[in-house]
């Protein structure tokens, strides 16, 4: 049966016009039907022989249904398909398997490439807010998504596991410490270093009293080498360098669960000597917690001792809001060649570490200054 | 059944007792000063809205009647109560005469929230639809068949019919809509009176460029109504063609189509100086000021003493600064009170607050 | 028994015309003949005088059923096809649409648009215009996916104080079918979960209810339950069904058989989006016709607008996402 209109879906026979063994010509009316809208006769797709009638007079065809065979030498034209019904197996151009969806315009990207594991769905994100969670609290979970995402059902089960290990509230020390990381570490971190002599350094230190801290000398050592040059300390935002206005160095000093950062202002215009008891002063009020507002931020770079814990060697992280920490490891007696007595003599030496921000500076800068704070230590009379 | 299909030469219908279809003798002197006095009050309305328009109290335009308000008024001092008037740009005479009040007409052209548009729309775009009194929306050709349907609802309610009375420019029978209100209106055989103001231009677009027929009038038989020629600066000659188009259609002879010409003697709105125009047209009989022919008409034939005319512009001026002293008054509308939804039905309003 | 979708409409205007003397049927080979489609049927010598010829000039078919709202009529117009509404464009967005807010007289129109594609039908007798009248402020615009909704919704159009745009689906005409006409509907405005399911919301209205029904059950067997929100009323456009479907599946499908551009399934996920961004799973993905007229021969056809087979594709992906 034929398409026999606008959105026709069947028509009723109403008599053939032609009987078994008839010779039909193509275009030939063969039967007269009803729709409808309207009666109508039905022809021949082809020339050939009626070889069976097959739709009864004053039955209801739908379209696309056989209503007679006819015995041809020529092969007929195929119809179009049409197949009236849902979903249907009518050609479509989906075609292949794809993981991409095609925009329905053109040109506008689908962002359904930007797939893995650090993916986190709009939804996933609001149950983590809900929840106090990060990012980084995920860093544990396997996804089960596509491509490894995390989908909030496997979120949903970490937190449910979480529930059966002992849980204890982390201190709000422990939580401001892990949010400035976090935020930290947002940002390429490159780590250099080079041993540092300190022989030197100790031996001025026993010349006073108070006796400055190996950690002191390197904090006037690196105020009085950004002091020349302070670009190292300025602060990428966007397409502009923020330089540094005072050089004011922070210094880490462990407190309960956590790490505070007293600062020196202007250590650069100060000496080491001046700078002995205002030091010792704000490392007992940092352990007391007890840190006035003038000595907490706004430094542009931080020392950090880990020498104190027997550490040769560590990769600090910079604060958030600097892009420079220079680091300081435990000192040893180790041998060192003398060209002049032509044999190894035993010096003191500690490691010293620059981290930085690599968008700041590249490690070709970040080793001249370094080079330039362990000269300095070398120098203490200088500081 | 025979049409009528008349063309009345101005000379004939500014002539005198010859003219076997207009006699002025046949005319009702209380109606032509009636008449006059609409005129006079719609002049002196125009002139009061470009200068609100000048002194910046008007917001986007002013779109004045001068040169059309004797044949805007005819029309509407056909209208009786019950009956549709749905006028265009140049039909302050006619609003008037319909029964619009001078607050009415000056709150739509300020957007007062107390005129009939309150603010939402403003100018000559403004009615009363349940007043029989149709607003015009911009688009030229669209407001007949609209008078058109009312006509036809009364029919299918089984109410008296009336008439539907509607006008158009010139420029305004190009648009195909107006052509399928004409076709529409006589296929139905409604008692339609569409009026065609030929003002010579529309907008800067001289007729010629509009049309090739030689009158407006030739297609009166294309669509099988009849049709009224007029000069439209010839206010007794308009009220009377106007009376015998109206009775016509009263009468159930079908749509009539009348073809006025005139001059108009402004600017498309009073952005426009209308420079375009060729000053022998204004120097012309159909460039002449219908108000003052007509007071001229009116003292010439007896029907008017020239001291009664200055004491009606006298009356006619207080009314006009009463009013506007009282809309001055107006407040302007509120964008928080006003209710943000364009649909009648409370249920399916989307964003209504 | 059984009633098509077609008759269903043809029952309505019947039930209308029989229950309210203002209602009138106006368009083009509506009275005798019964229309193109024979939605109008025998109401001619059934209502004598009130299902009425035009001339073919749908702006003044338009214009005239306008003054004859706001006399107090209630007339309902037919389109022949939707496609040629926009003849009568400037009536039905810039007069009828505005007549309410600009004069605060109601304009209570019903406007059928015989709709959307069927085989053969080609560029001018196949479109799907609801979200070009959905654009307009002051239209209402309704498109019935089911035998019962075309009866009641349409009951519902005449009733309503506004202009309505009433697409009926020429392709569901025949081939849809009900056991009754329904004693009971949802609002004008209300969406309905045409199948309930939990990890992808489909949001589809009118013919494309079907494909997507068809689609929903292949994916059941992929073991995916996809939920179906058929809107049925484009505007106003229920969007807490839709946002409450979003919530409990995280993903959204918007299927229609429009043009894609500007359309009602970029409206749903614009809204989705920008209320709900947080009930997100996955970006959301809209299905519709291609960007080009609508094309003439049936395999054209069948590529040009969504398939049961397209809405399947496209759904994995958003549920892969």
């Amino acid at each position: 049966m034929p398409q026999l209109g606008e959105s026709i879906a069947e028509a009723t026979v109403i008599s053939w016009l032609v009987k078994v063994g008839d010779t039909v010509t193509a275009g030939q009316e063969v039967m007269e039907v009803e729709t409808s809208k309207a009666t109508l006769t039905v022809t021949s797709s082809v020339a050939g022989k009626i070889k069976k009638l097959i739709a009864v007079e004053g039955e209801t065809y739908a379209v696309g249904n056989v209503l007679a065979e006819l015995t041809t030498d020529t092969a007929p034209a195929k119809p179009a398909e049409d197949k009236p019904h849902f979903g249907s197996g009518s050609e479509t151009t989906i075609s292949t398997p794809s993981n991409t969806v095609e925009p329905v315009l053109q040109g506008l990207p689908v962002p359904v490439g930007a797939a893995g594991a650090s993916y986190l769905s709009p939804r996933l994100k609001a149950r983590m807010a809900e929840l106090g969670l990060h990012a980084a609290d995920l860093a544990g979970v396997a996804g089960s998504g596509a491509n490894g995402r995390v989908t909030v059902e496997d979120f949903e089960a970490f937190v449910s596991r979480l529930e059966q290990n002992r849980l204890t509230p982390a201190s709000s020390m422990r939580i401001a410490v892990a949010d400035a990381m976090r935020r930290s570490w947002t940002r390429p971190i490159a780590t250099v270093g080079m041993p540092v002599r300190l022989d030197a350094l100790l031996a001025h230190r026993a010349t006073l009293n108070p006796k400055p801290g190996p950690a002191l000398y390197s904090l006037r050592a690196l105020a009085l080498a950004l002091g020349e040059n302070s670009a190292p300390a300025g602060r990428l935002v966007g397409s502009r360098i923020v330089h540094p206005s005072s050089i004011d160095i922070g210094f880490a000093v462990e407190a309960e669960d956590g790490v505070l950062v007293p600062v020196i202002r202007e250590a650069n215009h100060k000496t080491l000597r001046e700078l002995v008891t205002r030091y010792n002063e704000l490392v007992t009020l940092a352990r007391e917690r007890r840190l006035p507002a003038d000595a907490t931020g706004g430094s542009i770079a931080t020392i950090t001792n880990f020498g104190t814990f027997g550490l040769t060697w560590a990769t600090p992280i910079p604060l958030p809001e600097q892009t420079l920490v220079l680091g300081l490891g435990a000192g040893s007696k180790v041998p060192c060649w003398d060209e002049e007595k032509k044999q190894f003599v035993p010096v003191m030496e500690a490691n010293l570490t620059l981290s930085f921000d690599h968008r700041v500076m590249d490690g070709g800068a970040a080793g001249r200054l370094l080079g330039r704070v362990a000269t300095l230590m070398q120098l203490p009379d200088a500081l | 059944m025979q049409r009528l299909v008349e063309a009345v030469p101005p000379a004939a219908v500014t002539g005198g007792p010859n003219d076997p279809v207009l006699r002025p003798s046949a005319l009702d002197p209380s109606q032509l000063r009636l008449a006059y006095r609409w005129v006079l009050l719609a002049r002196l309305l125009d002139d009061k809205t470009a200068a609100l328009y000048r002194s910046g109290l008007v917001p986007g335009g002013a779109f004045l009647s001068k040169g059309q308000e004797a044949l805007s008024v005819s029309l509407a001092m056909q209208l009786q109560p019950g009956d549709i008037y749905a006028p265009l740009i140049r039909d302050t005479a006619g609003r008037l005469a319909f029964g619009e009040t001078i607050q009415d007409a000056l709150r739509s052209c300020i957007g007062s929230p107390l005129g009939p548009m309150r603010g939402r729309d403003g100018n000559v775009h403004r009615g009363r639809p349940k007043d029989g009194y149709l607003p015009m929306i911009s688009h030229l050709g669209a407001i007949p068949s609209v008078v058109n349907g009312a006509l036809i609802a009364r029919r299918l309610q089984g109410k008296p019919m009336g008439i539907g009375a509607t006008c158009i420019g010139d420029g305004g029978t190009s648009t195909g809509a107006f052509h399928e209100a004409m076709n529409q209106a006589a296929v139905e055989r409604l008692p339609l009176v569409m009026v065609v103001a030929d003002n010579q231009y529309a907008y800067s677009t001289h007729r010629s460029r509009q049309f090739a027929c030689d009158s407006l009038l030739d297609r009166a038989v294309g669509y099988g109504v009849d049709g009224h020629a007029v000069d439209g600066t010839d206010l007794a000659a308009c009220m009377q063609v106007m009376d015998r188009a109206a009775r016509r259609a009263r009468e159930g002879c079908g749509p009539q189509l009348i073809v006025a010409n005139l001059l108009r003697l402004c600017g498309h709105g009073e952005h426009d100086d209308a420079s375009y125009v060729d000053p022998a047209l204004k120097e012309s009989h159909v460039g002449r000021d219908c108000v003052k022919a007509a007071a001229d008409w009116l003292i010439a034939h007896g029907m008017a003493a020239p001291g009664e005319l200055s004491k009606m512009q006298t009356d006619v001026s207080a009314e006009l600064e009463k009013a506007v002293d009282e809309i001055l008054r107006d407040p302007a509308p509120d964008p928080n009170v006003e209710k943000w939804t364009a649909l009648a039905t409370a249920a399916l309003r989307e964003n209504a607050s | 028994m059984s009633i098509t979708y077609l008759e269903a409409i043809r029952e309505a205007q019947a039930r209308a015309l029989g229950e309210n003397p203002n209602v009138y049927i106006y368009g083009q080979d509506v009275g005798d003949f019964g229309g193109a489609f024979k939605a109008t049927k025998g109401l001619a010598a059934q209502f004598p005088g009130r299902v009425i010829d035009a001339p073919i000039s749908e702006d003044a078919i338009v214009g005239s059923a306008i003054g004859a709202a706001i006399q107090g009529m209630r007339p309902i117009i037919e389109m022949q096809f939707a496609d040629f509404s926009t003849v009568g464009l400037n009536q039905i967005v810039n007069q009828a649409a505005t007549y309410y807010w600009r004069t605060n007289v109601p304009c209570p129109i019903t406007i059928r648009l015989p709709c959307g594609g069927t085989s053969g039908s080609g560029p001018f007798h196949s479109q799907s215009l609801e979200a070009v009248y959905a654009h307009f402020p002051g239209l209402v615009v309704l498109t019935p996916a089911t035998v019962e909704d075309a009866y009641s919704m349409l009951l519902d159009a005449v009733a309503i104080d506004d202009p309505v745009i009433f697409c009926e689906h020429k392709f569901l005409y025949y081939h849809l079918k009900a056991e009754k006409l329904p004693t009971g509907a949802l609002p004008v405005g209300k969406a309905r979960i045409a199948r309930a399911g939990r990890d992808l919301t489909l949001v589809t209205y009118s013919a494309m209810l079907h494909e997507s029904l068809a689609a929903a059950e292949e994916l059941a067997t992929q073991g995916y339950q996809v939920e179906i929100v058929d809107l049925r009323s484009i505007k106003p456009l229920d969007t807490d069904t839709v946002m409450a479907s979003v919530a409990r599946t995280g993903r959204l499908l918007c299927v229609g058989e429009a043009w894609p551009w500007g359309g009602v399934t970029a409206e749903v996920i614009a809204r989705v989006v920008s209320e709900g961004f947080d009930l997100l799973d996955a970006p959301p993905q809209r299905l519709n016709a291609k960007d080009t007229p609508i094309p003439f021969h049936p395999r054209l056809w069948a590529a040009h607008r969504p398939t049961a087979q397209s809405i399947t594709a496209a759904a994995r992906n958003v549920l892969n996402y």
